[in-house]
């Protein structure tokens, strides 16, 4: 067995060098081409979620706010009519594009956006009092990195507020919604569970506490078309639905035309304010 | 701010409080703006300044 494994690691900088995608760059690449697309998602601009995140933090007005992986902006355009300034950070300078000309057409000026990995944030320690992340954790490579990272980068005291499709949780569902939607996506790295965020988030150091789950349903067709999904993928993700196990058409409440519905979680975090 | 894809650049359209917190994302030091660059003042890594969005990211091998 050692020497074929050794072969194969011998072999692996080659094939890269011919298909490897680290998926960083598959992110850039995957958004790239759809950024117009999730100016306008129904599912981005607003939801309970977004609300809900709003509601979970007394903002006086005055706060510096990032948001990681703001995508076309939804959620920094959202927080800053209430904060001082938001930084905006996204991998995709297409999406950045977007959230740039919806906030122009808003009329809201104190959104600044920068090209950025949340694994290596190009801010020094203590600089935010709120960080956001909405729909963007589950294409974090190193999810553990970015919890260091936002950490750091949070004052003493100061609140992550983070959103996201999460897995139920149990082993089948959690298998068949990830494989699915690295079909739609090949970007798409994991939907994590609860119970998984609140131990990265608790192992970075933060406080956690649940703000509320909210079942999102995805049409299937809108769900696939914003993402640009090729149709034999498209096919295959339908069959996949369709040969669902009965407790994964329970947990993922699949509907005659393949819409189905995810749990979206919001966490809260805070940074204590003595340094551990 | 309302016009996309043009050639206005750089030290003029990036957010000045963006550029005042703005750090190498691999050792945090601070950067120097010149023209459309942001110059680590450590490393001497160079960062982009495109169509007013500075970008921050690095090769993963660096």
């Amino acid at each position: 067995m050692c020497p074929t494994r050794r072969g194969a690691e011998a072999r692996r900088p080659e094939i890269e060098a011919e298909v490897g995608v680290d998926v960083k760059e598959s992110v850039q690449r995957q958004f790239g081409a759809v950024a117009a697309n999730y100016a306008t998602s129904a599912v981005h601009v607003h939801g309970p979620d977004l609300a809900a995140m709003l509601g979970a933090v007394a903002l006086r007005g005055d706060e510096a706010v990032l948001d990681a992986g703001t995508g076309t902006g939804h959620t920094a355009l959202a927080f800053a009519p209430r904060a001082g300034h938001v930084v905006a950070v996204d991998l995709s300078e297409p999406m950045l594009e977007q959230g740039r000309r919806l906030a122009a057409e808003r009329g809201i000026a104190n959104v600044a956006f920068a090209r950025g990995d949340v694994e290596r944030l190009a801010f020094p320690d203590a600089s935010f009092d709120l960080v956001t992340s909405r729909f963007a954790a589950h294409h974090v490579p190193r999810p553990r990195a970015a919890a260091a990272e936002l950490a750091r980068v949070l004052k003493p005291g100061g609140t992550v507020l983070l959103a996201d499709v999460v897995s139920p949780g149990d082993p089948a569902t959690d298998t068949f919604l990830n494989a699915i939607e690295l079909l739609r996506d090949p970007s798409h790295v994991r939907d994590h569970s609860v119970l998984e965020w609140r131990g990265i988030l608790n192992d970075a150091g933060f406080v956690v506490d649940e703000v509320g789950t909210w079942p999102l349903r995805l049409e299937f067709a809108s769900w696939v078309t914003r993402m640009g999904t090729p149709e034999p993928s498209v096919a295959q993700i339908r069959s996949l639905l369709d040969a669902a196990p009965t407790e994964v058409r329970t947990a993922l409440a699949v509907e005659a035309d393949h819409s189905f519905s995810v749990p979206v979680v919001v966490l809260r975090g805070v940074r204590p304010q003595l340094a551990r | 701010m309302t016009t996309t894809g043009n050639d206005h650049t750089t030290a003029e359209t990036i957010d000045p409080g963006l550029l005042a917190i703005l750090v190498c994302p691999i050792d945090k030091q601070a950067l120097r703006l010149a023209g459309a660059t942001l110059t680590c003042t450590a490393c001497g890594r160079v960062y982009p300044i495109e169509d007013g969005i500075p970008n921050m990211l690095v090769d993963e091998e660096s």
